[in-house]
């Protein structure tokens, strides 16, 4: 892996600019689109801006996914709740009656 | 040195990123509920799983790819959790806390998992045939500027798996390239090399120029 100091921006060639381009996305705020060293590059070679917009249009939308989008099933809390029981009974008989809570579903 | 060693168990403590913790604001209602359940609250520790369990859930299912793993790892995510949760001193928000600690058990789960482990070596070092083909001087449709979140979502699942996590943890959840370099016992280059093959990888699936692979479960691609 190279680092972006060396790069040569103005004789950049596509082939080295493959090579820089995951440091290059790693520096900044990972927009490489607008990185002015390498607007003249971007210009004279469309390909090249084309994937960029590409991988910043992925990155951009891999981060709307962190917004969780499934539920796991019931049966995840049940299984829990049962180890806990199990767990505290083994632990606190007494205790074990109330700790794991009400064996219905959380809201 | 490259990623092809062990995947570790610990994500770097206390060395918050910015970013991840913006993207984790309070929960009203939360702090009361932790500190009830620390002192046995059941009620407390069922709405902190009411609160939690769609991101645990959903950060294993992306990390496993795989519906039944992800169920068995959310129950041990909040197992760990109550077993746990007197350590938690809040010096993090509580849900980048428990996200960690997520992310810590799927690691040692799949670092059990022999077979995955191979899998994520290989995929962590593909071959030069396996590795997303280069674009350059090539007229294909670009994507316009906008991916369909939930084609990204099956493009995703259909990630070789070290690809997948590493696209995961850094461009889904936020973690830097040094945490999960720390996290995957590699060096940062090799972790941002493996996210820009997996965003190569996937601009091409995204683009219908590549087949899914064909191990995965078809529940990961719902």
């Amino acid at each position: 892996m190279n680092g972006t100091g060396e790069i040569d921006f103005e004789n950049l060639k596509p082939e080295e600019f493959e090579r820089y381009l995951p440091d290059l996305f790693a520096t900044g705020d990972g927009k490489v689109s607008q990185d002015p060293r390498l607007k003249k590059f971007l210009d004279t070679y469309p390909d090249c801006a084309a994937l960029v917009s590409d991988l910043e249009t992925i990155a951009e939308t891999a981060r709307s996914l962190l917004e969780p989008a499934e539920d796991p099933s019931d049966k995840v809390w049940n299984n829990i709740q049962s180890k806990l029981r199990e767990e505290a009974v083994e632990s606190s008989p007494e205790q074990g009656k109330h700790l794991a809570g009400d064996p219905q579903s959380p809201q | 040195m490259n990623c092809e060693g062990q995947l570790m168990t610990q994500v770097p403590p206390a060395k918050l990123n910015p970013g991840l913790f913006k993207r984790n604001p309070p929960i009203a209602g939360e702090a009361e509920a932790i500190e009830a359940a620390k002192n046995g609250d059941p009620e407390a520790f069922s709405k902190l799983y009411s609160l939690h369990k769609r991101r645990v859930y959903t950060l294993c299912l992306r990390m496993l790819g795989n519906v039944s793993e992800a169920e068995d790892m959310t129950q041990e995510a909040f197992l760990h959790l109550f077993r746990k949760l007197g350590s938690f001193r809040g010096e993090s928000a509580f849900s980048t806390w428990l996200h960690r600690l997520t992310v810590n058990l799927v690691l040692m789960h799949l670092r059990k998992k022999g077979l995955n482990l191979v899998s994520l070596e290989e995929t962590i070092n593909p071959s030069e045939e396996d590795a997303p083909k280069r674009d350059f001087g090539r007229h294909d449709p670009i994507l316009a500027g906008s991916v369909d979140r939930v084609a990204l979502e099956r493009a995703v699942a259909s990630l070789p798996p070290g690809y997948r996590m590493v696209f995961v943890l850094h461009d889904v959840e936020g973690f830097e390239h040094n945490e999960i370099a720390t996290m995957l016992e590699c060096s940062t280059g090799n972790s941002k090399s493996q996210l820009h093959k997996a965003r190569l990888r996937l601009r091409e699936l995204l683009r219908g120029n590549l087949p899914p692979q064909p191990d995965v479960a078809p529940e990961a691609a719902q």
